[in-house]
């Protein structure tokens, strides 16, 4: 045990900085997850059988499992934070997109209603009103996203992607050698403790963020 | 079968109607048929009819939130059959049953909706916030930066109003608006609105399927039937006094002309003179007064001719009573009361008159079930003259007229059982008409 801490505080920088790259190449593809799913969802939400293909299509994606993925990325954009961070992307969609559909069909219809009787044309409505009351929901999507995405982040490195999964590869590839277990737990345990701060920074978030009036 | 549909000229259609048709996709019949309405400046007009009659969808039309087949709208004159529908619903206000607040905004912000869109500068927005806070009676102060969901149901309703109201437009639309409101708020909500309306003047399309409350609002009711075919338009007094045809009349229900003693104050019938004396009286002069009279009893007083005891022969017989305690208790009922408190009135303390009294209390004449009865026969024969002679005639029957030279007061009385025939609890409901807290 005080081995592994000495590993630790051994490897302390690089370890952070391999957390960092991990959290960076998780956080560009929550933002543009988001931003895709926000958009997909406008665009469906108010149409039954086209939100239906839209979220059949990304389940579907987020069906595929994730080392296989990775591995047909590599023929489009070859290796490293690229497809890497395309991969994710589309692993985050899912519950994004789902909760942005959810959150904007479940808007009380007569706060719809009488924002139309006012003369709020549709983009008023869903920036005014529309997106404001859904983000509850669309923040909880994140957070989900966020919290799978740490995790599969991991399997990135196969592609020699940034991140923790580096360290963890490297350790399962040579176990049985002095530092290589260290190394496995080291970054497994960081990616837990990742997964957890965001989770905590998201409640945080989504309370800061909600507005008053609906929480 | 349709009269009055259109408006005899007298006063100018804000909005007019013209051959409104609308049929949903999918569906075989039209929802709304061949409709044609015109609204005057200033007045109230409620819809009213069935469930499924096309009520909601009508008013939906008028803003063009729901789009009609064929046919024509007409605001203010133009045709905006098809101008840009958000600007035409930025020119009229509209109140739902549910009222659909926006959640997530304070009172303030939610009032601001229309100026906002408008492009109003802060200053003038905040100043108009404030005074329409005040107009329907909710504290700036302590509601502006409040949100929806730390109302009560009536004050949300208000604040929907008031955000209706905002920018001031020509029109109202109100679709059941105090529907979903308990009964006492209900009828609250319905008189300080009456009240707000004799200020603000608007043309208001009311939606409801209260008979009671078509009547207690309206200036004039539309009553609709399948597909919006206008059964009757008319103004309450004639829709009760002369219904247009047997759908009218069950739509009405039974008791018109109960419903329709509310439109009419002990005011303004006539009243009997009867007998009088002073409660100091000596009891020979009391008898002298009787045997002068051809009454059967007279009416003691006291000095600020306040109505005391109801006396007759009998009661003078004895002589051991003090005069003050003889005969029977004298109830009394205001002048601003309707006709169907004095009959109620009447059958509550089972005596077939009652004495009326002016503000101050003083006797100024008695009300007896004759009057009553002669007042509903007079105002159904007016009506129904009315009626029949529309072509060129005046358009309405001398009692609606007295109806309407009142305004607000005059309606604000008819508030007592202007629902319930239970009359006496409406009551305390009319009496709590302040606000709430
Ligand atoms: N969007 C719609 N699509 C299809 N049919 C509709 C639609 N809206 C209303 N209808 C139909 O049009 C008719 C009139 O409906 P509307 O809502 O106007 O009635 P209403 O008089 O307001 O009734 P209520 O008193 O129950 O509110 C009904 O038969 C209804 O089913
Ligand atoms: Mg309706």
């Amino acid at each position: 045990m005080s081995d592994f801490r000495e590993y630790l505080s051994y490897r302390r920088d690089h370890l952070l900085e391999q957390t960092l790259e991990h959290a960076q190449l998780v956080l560009y593809a929550i933002a543009t997850a988001t931003v895709v799913s926000v958009l997909i969802a406008v665009l469906v939400y108010r149409r039954e059988r086209v939100a239906a293909v839209a979220l059949a299509a990304v389940g579907a994606l987020f069906t595929v499992p994730s080392l296989a993925l990775f591995a047909l990325m590599i023929p489009i954009f070859g290796l490293g934070f690229r497809p890497a961070f395309i991969a994710l992307t589309v692993y985050a969609l899912l519950p994004i997109l789902r909760n942005t559909i959810v959150g904007l069909r479940s808007v009380d219809s007569a706060v719809i209603e009488s924002a139309q009787g006012m003369g709020m044309n549709r983009l008023r409505r869903l920036v005014k009103i529309e997106l404001p009351l859904a983000w509850p929901v669309i923040i909880t999507g994140m957070r989900v996203s966020t919290v799978m995405t740490v995790g599969i982040a991991a399997i990135a490195a196969y592609i020699n992607g940034p991140g923790l999964g580096g360290d963890m590869l490297e350790g399962l590839a040579r176990i049985g050698a002095p530092v290589a277990l260290h190394m496995v737990l080291a970054s497994i345990l960081l990616v837990v403790a990742l997964a957890l701060l965001f989770d905590l920074v998201y409640l945080a978030l989504g309370k800061l963020t909600t507005p008053k009036g609906i929480t | 079968m349709t009269a009055g549909a259109t408006s005899n000229g007298d006063s100018r259609a804000l909005i007019r109607l013209e051959n409104l048709s609308k049929r949903f996709p999918g569906q075989k019949q039209n929802a709304i048929d061949n409709l044609s309405l015109d609204i005057p400046e200033g007045e109230i007009v409620i819809l009213v009819g069935p469930s499924g009659s096309g009520k909601t969808t009508t008013l939906r039309m008028i803003n063009r939130l729901i789009e009609p087949t064929s046919g024509r709208i007409f605001l203010e004159g133009e045709d905006v059959t098809s101008v840009n529908g958000d600007k035409l619903r930025r020119r009229m206000g509209y109140v739902i049953q549910q009222i659909g607040l926006f959640p997530h905004m304070t009172i303030e912000t939610n009032i601001a909706t229309v100026p906002r869109m408008l492009g109003w500068d802060t200053k003038r927005i905040r100043t108009r916030v404030r005074e329409l806070l005040d107009l329907v009676g909710m504290d700036p102060e302590v509601y502006a930066k409040r949100y929806p969901k730390e109302l009560s149901g009536g004050q949300r309703q208000r604040v929907g109003v008031a955000r209706a109201l905002a920018a001031d437009p020509p029109v109202l639309l109100m679709d059941e608006p105090f529907s979903a409101i308990d009964p006492i708020t209900r009828a609250r909500l319905q008189n300080e609105f009456l009240q707000l309306q004799t200020k603000i003047r608007k043309t208001i399309v009311f939606v409801t399927h209260d008979i009671d409350e078509a009547i207690k609002m309206g200036d004039r009711i539309a009553i609709l039937d399948e597909s919006s075919h206008v059964a009757q338009y008319d103004t309450p007094s004639t829709i009760l006094a002369a219904p247009a045809n047997a759908f009218v009349e069950d739509f009405i229900g039974a008791g018109a002309s109960l419903k329709r003693l509310n439109l009419t104050h002990v005011a303004d019938v006539h009243l009997l003179d009867w007998p009088t004396m002073p409660v100091s009286a000596e009891r020979d002069s009391v008898r002298a007064a009787l045997l002068r009279s051809d009454k059967g009893s007279v009416l003691l007083v006291d000095d600020a001719r306040r109505p005391q005891r109801w006396v007759n022969a009998m009661d003078l017989e004895h002589g051991s009573i003090p005069l003050a305690e003889s005969g029977l208790e004298a109830p009394v009922m205001q002048r601003t009361a309707t006709l169907y408190d004095a009959l109620n009135e009447m059958l509550n303390s089972l005596q077939g008159a009652t004495a009326v009294v002016d503000e101050n209390g003083a006797f100024c004449g008695v009300i007896d079930i004759e009057t009553v009865a002669a007042a509903i026969r007079k105002m159904r024969e007016e009506a129904r003259l009315v009626y029949r002679g529309e072509g060129g005639s005046p358009r309405e029957p001398a009692l609606a007229g007295a109806e309407r030279g009142g305004d607000g007061d005059v309606r604000g009385g008819s508030d007592f059982g202007g629902a319930a025939p239970g009359g006496g609890d409406d009551f305390g409901a009319a009496a709590a008409g302040g606000g709430d807290a």
